[in-house]
């Protein structure tokens, strides 16, 4: 396609469905045309833990007399040599639960931060307000329309940005990435196409034929995009993937997710936002301690993450893997061996970028007046400062105030893990 | 009545609309491509004959008849919805056939049901914790009890509602009841994924919104403030008065306030719009106001409820009630109007009566309506006309249709095929049109889903949008060709399509493509389309090609 002709007719387009006053964004795109960028770009992954994980015992403050006494059946004990049952000593305070041992190489490497007591300063517990108050990121304000992600793709406008820009390996676009700007949101790669058995091609070609002729159309223009960004996904062979590194992902819709992830990153489709999710955290009853039910979630978790990284090895230069969830527990067990709904929690963020090595943010204690309502984490760090930092010096948005309405970003709250 | 109707139709006709737009002269539309049109927007497309049946009985008449949907008899529809059980089941008896797994097991727990060596269920949380179905040692016991007692699952819940839209706008003659029931719970958007909302979400359809979606707006906005759906939704039902009687609870009950949820929506999203004219201090008044607009029981009652209140409490689970113990009984200022201190459950009353009447409420739902019906641009001069009859009428729902359907600029060239379906109007408008049959099942919803418009499933308040950009993007538009794909290679689980019916059994593949092309869009393409088409015709099963690839062109995207 020409695209000196495309922005021509597209302007016909503009007038003919009367929005020439104001064209909406895509567009904008439509008219500028897109071609994949095949050039280095920066990369963020973020990884959603929904339904609240227990960050007092993914990030174990051992350190810490209150967190024995306030959990007598399902605390992680201290660490101690030989003891695979105890806590991975981080820093002599804190320890990583046993199960995520693939995090350690990534901890020692200085890859690995933690923004520990870190969250929404509101204090709503119930799950789908926290987690919209986080993907919209403005706590408290529910008719905010589009996710942070999405304001960051709006703040920054990119001519020549691909249908792959922001990609969420969802059946659904979650509401983070919500907006006007365009997300493709697939559960696999492979539903990114045509799909009509022996004739697909054949199929398609006619869909292609059909919108390359009618060019003065909106519709139109779109479709010749979906269809570039269809044959481009296929030129980059998805199902003849090989991990790379000797990466093993978990076999689960999780692993999938990350492996597919990397593929698009390998097959520079000029990738910038990815998002996934992981569920199964809402341990109300018998989370278990080292062994239980949030071990084999956290063994699948970060063993998935640790594959993606070792998988995508140097290109880990450019790009930042961020993981949160909703709020954080009690630090009481309750009667059933479990935790309910709390506050504040633990964030990790790795990346070759990243100055890792360190627990960040201030750390409130666990003792009874240090507690937020007498029964969780205080939250020291406002979720806003970790995703701005990552908005401003990792994907380099000049925007950064657009990105969180009601908020004012200051550099001087950020927590210099980048 | 009938005298003003024709002469404000050969008006339209007579005058060309005043639209402007520069490149594409408007002009009238002819007499077929308004009843198109007419079927396009007040329903959810032509079923084939269905132009033919408008022609006969007179589109003024056909459209008089759909603003009075009660009068048009609907057993199809009716036949279609019967085995739906749970359309009329009120919210009690939800909680009870549809118990949550965590619910159940509370209760099977209390009564010492659960096997020896299984370990203790969580306690009684708010909201209720995670699916003890994933919990195998749970899983076999709490099946056993759902099939012993002839149980179901609460997703079945809002599946059957989801067919029952379907099946309706697919089946009903009342079509533009359809299209304003869908418009309504869009524009009320109560989000079946929250809490307790999918036990509450069968009544909000059935004595919420259809009872009023031709009627007044002002009764069908106090119906939506009264229905436990809303009040769940947005908060209200937990919203609570520091300075009413709350002393009486424990220290372990969850502390609770004022929450300005609903008060905040009901003027940004259901009445004046975000810039109509109320400030945070309006929003804080309305919402003591609305004090004490709670639910009984809203997750249903549980065996110690049913043991203290017997009966009634079990009946009355999940129902509106007006609890004056946590109102708000002082004076209030809202929008410079004062509600005296002493009302009650009135004050909610009175600012749902301001706000219905007020200026900027006509304007704003004017507009939604506008850019719903005629254009994503709504002309402000048919908008200024619309938000008078509104006025005048009252909020009369009908009226104000009236004042658009029989305005130039609905019948508008400029209109003519203007609008992007959003997925809900296209599925249903390519079943229409292949008169395919359809249980309205999962198979449709997975498609729904995957064009972005789950049905109850946008999670926040404002609904989904109206306008082109959100639904023109590579993912959907590829979605929408996959469907279309599907539903003519009858892939579409639950749903027959039979295309000779369509075709009359012509072979000459010409005569196929125009038949269809006929069927499908009134035939009107462009030349270079319908050449592009036939060449495509070079397979063993051209039929099911060519359909597919035309309810996946730009031209069906549009009504």
């Amino acid at each position: 396609m020409n695209r000196r002709y495309f922005l021509k007719s597209s302007g016909i387009a503009l007038a003919s469905v009367g929005m020439s006053l104001s064209a909406p964004s895509f567009l904008e795109r439509v008219v500028f045309g897109s071609t994949p960028s095949r050039g280095k770009r920066k990369t963020l992954i973020a990884i959603f833990q929904r339904g609240a994980v227990d960050g007092l015992n993914m990030v174990v403050p051992f350190g810490e007399s209150s967190y024995y006494d306030l959990r007598p059946s399902i605390s992680i004990s201290k660490p101690a040599p030989g003891n695979a049952e105890a806590a991975i000593d981080l820093d002599g305070f804190f320890g990583l639960h046993p199960s995520m041992s693939a995090f350690k190489s990534l901890w020692d490497s200085k890859r690995l931060a933690i923004i520990h007591a870190s969250g929404s300063p509101d204090n709503s517990r119930s799950h789908f307000d926290a987690q919209d108050y986080m993907e919209s990121a403005t706590p408290g304000v529910k008719s905010t329309k589009d996710g942070w992600l999405n304001r960051y793709l709006q703040s920054k406008n990119d001519p020549d940005a691909s249908s792959f820009r922001a990609v969420s390996m969802t059946t659904n676009t979650p509401r983070v990435l919500q907006g006007p700007a365009p997300v493709v949101a697939m559960a696999r790669l492979s539903d990114f196409a045509i799909r009509a058995g022996k004739s697909s091609a054949n199929v398609q070609g006619g869909f292609e034929a059909l919108y390359a002729q009618k060019s003065d159309d909106v519709l139109a223009g779109m479709g010749r995009e979906t269809f570039e960004a269809v044959n481009y996904l296929k030129k980059a062979n998805p199902e003849q993937y090989q991990p790379e590194n000797g990466a093993q992902y978990p076999r689960s819709p999780f692993g999938n997710s990350l492996l597919q992830i990397a593929q698009l990153i390998k097959a520079s489709v000029g990738l910038e936002v990815a998002f996934t999710d992981l569920q199964g955290w809402d341990t109300h009853a018998n989370q278990g301690n080292s062994r239980g039910q949030l071990a084999n979630n956290l063994q699948q978790f970060s063993s998935g993450i640790g594959a993606l990284y070792q998988d995508l090895g140097q290109r880990m230069d450019d790009v930042v893997i961020l993981t949160m969830s909703e709020f954080g527990r009690t630090v009481r067990e309750n009667g059933n061996r479990g935790t309910d709904h709390g506050h504040a929690n633990a964030m990790f963020v790795m990346g070759n970028s990243v100055r890792g090595g360190k627990v960040y943010g201030r750390w409130p204690g666990l003792k009874n007046d240090q507690l937020y309502e007498e029964r969780d984490l205080a939250l020291t760090t406002d979720f806003r400062d970790v995703f701005g930092e990552l908005a401003t010096r990792h994907l380099g948005t000049k925007n950064s105030n657009s990105l969180f309405p009601g908020y004012s970003l200051s550099s001087s709250r950020f927590k210099n893990f980048l | 009545m009938k005298i003003v109707l024709v002469i404000a139709l050969s008006l339209s006709i007579v005058a060309p609309p005043v639209a402007a737009q520069k490149s594409a002269k408007p002009h009238a539309l002819s007499q077929e491509q308004r009843i198109v049109h007419v079927l396009n927007r007040l329903g959810f497309g032509a079923r084939p004959g269905d132009v033919e049946r408008v022609k006969a009985m007179g589109l003024e008449n056909y459209i008089k008849q759909q603003l009075n949907p009660e009068k048009i008899p609907d057993t199809v529809a009716e036949n279609k919805i019967k085995d739906l059980t749970v359309l009329n089941m009120p919210a009690a008896e939800l909680y009870a056939k549809y118990p949550q797994p965590g619910q159940l097991l509370r209760q099977l727990r209390a009564r010492g049901m659960l096997p020896e060596g299984a370990p203790a269920p969580e306690n009684n949380q708010t909201p209720p914790a995670g699916n003890p179905l994933d919990n195998e040692k749970y899983r076999e016991v709490i099946q056993k009890y759902y099939r012993e007692n002839g149980l179901q699952r609460p997703q079945q819940i809002i599946a059957e509602l989801q067919a029952s839209r379907i099946l309706r706008a697919v089946y009903s003659e009342r079509q533009l009841q359809e299209v304003m029931v869908d418009f309504w719970t869009n524009h009320f958007n109560v989000f079946a994924g929250k809490g307790a909302d999918r036990w509450l979400l069968p009544a909000y359809d059935r004595d919420t919104i259809r009872p009023h979606a031709m009627g007044k707006f002002s009764a069908l906005l106090q119906a939506t403030a009264q229905s436990p759906a809303m009040l769940f939704y947005l908060d209200n039902f937990q919203s609570v008065s520091p300075n009413a009687m709350q002393r009486a609870r424990g220290p372990q009950q969850q502390r609770r306030g004022i929450n300005e949820n609903y008060a905040r929506e009901l003027m940004e999203l259901h009445t004046l719009g975000v810039d109509g004219g109320y400030t945070q201090k309006d929003v804080q008044e309305v919402a003591r106001c609305f004090t004490g607009w709670t639910i009984f029981q809203p997750r249903g009652g549980g065996a110690a409820v049913n043991a203290m209140m017997g009966e009634a409490g079990r009946r009355n689970a999940g129902t509106f009630f007006f609890n004056a113990r946590t109102h708000d009984d002082g004076e209030k200022t809202v929008l410079g109007q004062k509600i005296p201190a002493g009302g009650g459950f009135k004050d909610g009353l009175t600012v749902l009566d301001i706000l219905a009447r007020h200026p900027s409420t006509a304007k704003f739902i004017a507009t939604k309506l506008v850019r719903h019906f005629v254009s994503d641009n709504p002309p402000p001069a048919l908008v200024d006309r619309v938000a008078k009859t509104f006025t005048k009428t009252d909020g009369d729902i009908r009226e104000t249709l009236k004042a658009i359907f029989f305005s130039d600029e609905f019948n508008s060239s400029t209109a003519y095929r203007a609008k992007i379906k959003r997925p809900f109007e296209l599925v249903v408008s390519a079943i229409r049109t292949l008169g395919a049959d359809t249980n309205g099942g999962p198979g449709t919803h997975q498609w729904l889903a995957r064009m972005g418009e789950p049905l109850y499933g946008f999670q926040t308040p404002n609904g989904y949008s109206d306008t082109a950009e959100s639904w023109v993007n590579t993912g959907g538009l590829l979605e929408r060709m996959n469907f279309g794909l599907a539903l003519a290679g009858n892939r579409v689980q639950g749903t027959q399509v039979d295309l000779s019916k369509l075709t009359a059994n012509e072979t000459s593949q010409a005569k196929v493509l125009d038949q269809s092309l006929k069927t499908i869009l009134a035939a009107e393409v462009s030349a270079a389309t319908r050449e592009t088409l036939l060449k495509q015709l070079d397979q063993s099963d051209p039929v099911t090609k060519v359909v597919g690839l035309i309810l996946g062109t730009p031209e069906f995207q549009r009504q």
